[in-house]
């Protein structure tokens, strides 16, 4: 719960700017969105999957204002790690660095490193702009299991059923492959195969 | 023209003081459907105390979702909400040497969320206000905590006695069977 007044607007507003910078990619960039396979170098790998929200955002249930918006709308930020760590706390600026920013009920088709690795958790902006800053927190806790040679991996859909607090009531990893897989063929053609890889509890 | 003016301040009082008692749209204080919800803050370690606060409509969706809430020392309340799901929005007040103070509650994990289905009497509960904690470049923040006193009987008292309004309206006899309930 947030207090504000005078000063404390002033030292909010420098917090926002240092989130937001990072989130624009200045510090801890979020993973790429690949669109063409010949982007990859050596050692890489496309992660594929989606984030749903069950039930979805309505109408003005997030409200993001300001000039850069659609950065923020209708996404969801994964913060990711190589190593398995628990978020215990709200994450700082540099929780954020590898995250994959995943539009909310689109697949993503983002750029990996072909070592495995953990998805923490999810942040999504509730209120962004002016004086409000609202974030909801989703669960983590999972593991991307890549192998060395994976070109691309599907990792599933993972969907987050919440009320109308935002309160998460169930979590559920869904395999939902054959459209990843036709929307993968389609963008990338045949040459390579998505392996199933779907996510894993780290622990 | 001079009388028009003292008019519109007159117009804008009014609209204030209705607003302290607990705003939001229009609404007949007997109508069957409405719910009292109501609590307490102890603000003795904030910086300031509390003079106005909002309550926020979370389902079903509401073009106009913040409800005002009465608020005289410490006790918060709004006897006109209808069925729904609401959590405690923003607490403001401000003091001489602390100024303007809001207090933003999340909209995750907020420990007044309340879903109304039934229309009723509806206790959020007592909280003492908690500082938290945090670096110079986080915003400041703070917790609530539920405390025992006052208790649910001590607020409906201090509701009834405090307002001519609900003691001419049909809470008058509710809020009577509830304290009958609770002795």
């Amino acid at each position: 719960m947030i207090p504000r007044r005078g000063l404390v607007r002033v030292r909010l507003a420098a917090a926002n700017l240092v989130l937001l910078g990072a989130l624009g990619a200045c510090v801890g960039a979020a993973r790429e969105q690949v669109d063409s396979l010949s982007e990859l170098g050596g050692g890489e790998t496309v992660v594929v999957g989606r984030i749903e929200l069950v039930p979805p955002l309505r109408a003005g249930e997030q409200k993001i204002r300001g000039g850069n918006s659609s950065q923020f709308e209708n996404k969801m930020f994964l913060l990711t790690d190589e190593h398995y760590r628990i978020l215990t706390k709200e994450p700082v600026v540099a929780d954020y660095a590898g995250r994959i920013e995943a539009i909310l009920g689109q697949t993503f088709f983002v750029r990996s490193s072909n070592k495995p690795f953990f998805i923490r958790g999810g942040m999504l902006y509730l209120d962004l702009g002016g004086r409000e800053l609202n974030r909801a927190y989703f669960p983590g806790g999972l593991k991307v299991s890549i192998n060395p040679g994976d070109k691309a991996v599907y990792i599933g859909t993972v969907q987050y059923h919440r009320n109308e607090f935002f309160e998460i009531t169930k979590n559920l990893i869904v395999d939902d492959y054959d459209r990843a897989n036709a929307e993968f063929k389609k963008k990338f053609g045949t040459k390579y195969s998505l392996r199933k890889a779907l996510l894993t509890p780290a622990k | 023209m001079k009388h028009r003016i003292w008019l519109v301040f007159g117009l804008i009082t009014l609209g204030l003081l209705a607003g302290c008692a607990s705003s939001g749209p229009e609404r007949d204080i007997n109508d069957p459907t409405n719910s009292l919800v109501f609590g307490y803050i102890d603000m003795d370690d904030a910086p300031t105390g509390v003079t106005s606060a909002s309550i926020v409509q979370v389902a079903p969706p509401s073009d106009t979702p913040y409800w005002g809430l009465g608020v005289n020392k410490g006790l918060f309340y709004n006897s006109y909400l209808p069925p729904g799901s609401y959590q405690l929005s923003k607490f403001s007040g401000s003091g001489f040497f602390a100024g303007q103070h809001e207090y933003s509650f999340p909209r995750q994990g907020n420990q007044t969320a309340l879903r109304i289905v039934k229309p009723g009497i509806y206790f959020l509960g007592s909280f003492k206000y908690k500082k938290v904690k945090t670096g110079i470049f986080e915003q400041d923040k703070f917790a609530i905590e539920k405390i025992d006193k006052p208790t649910e009987a001590d607020l409906l008292k201090r509701i009834l006695d405090g307002s001519s309004e609900i003691q001419s309206s049909a809470w008058s006899g509710k809020i009577r069977a509830r304290l009958a309930q609770l002795k």
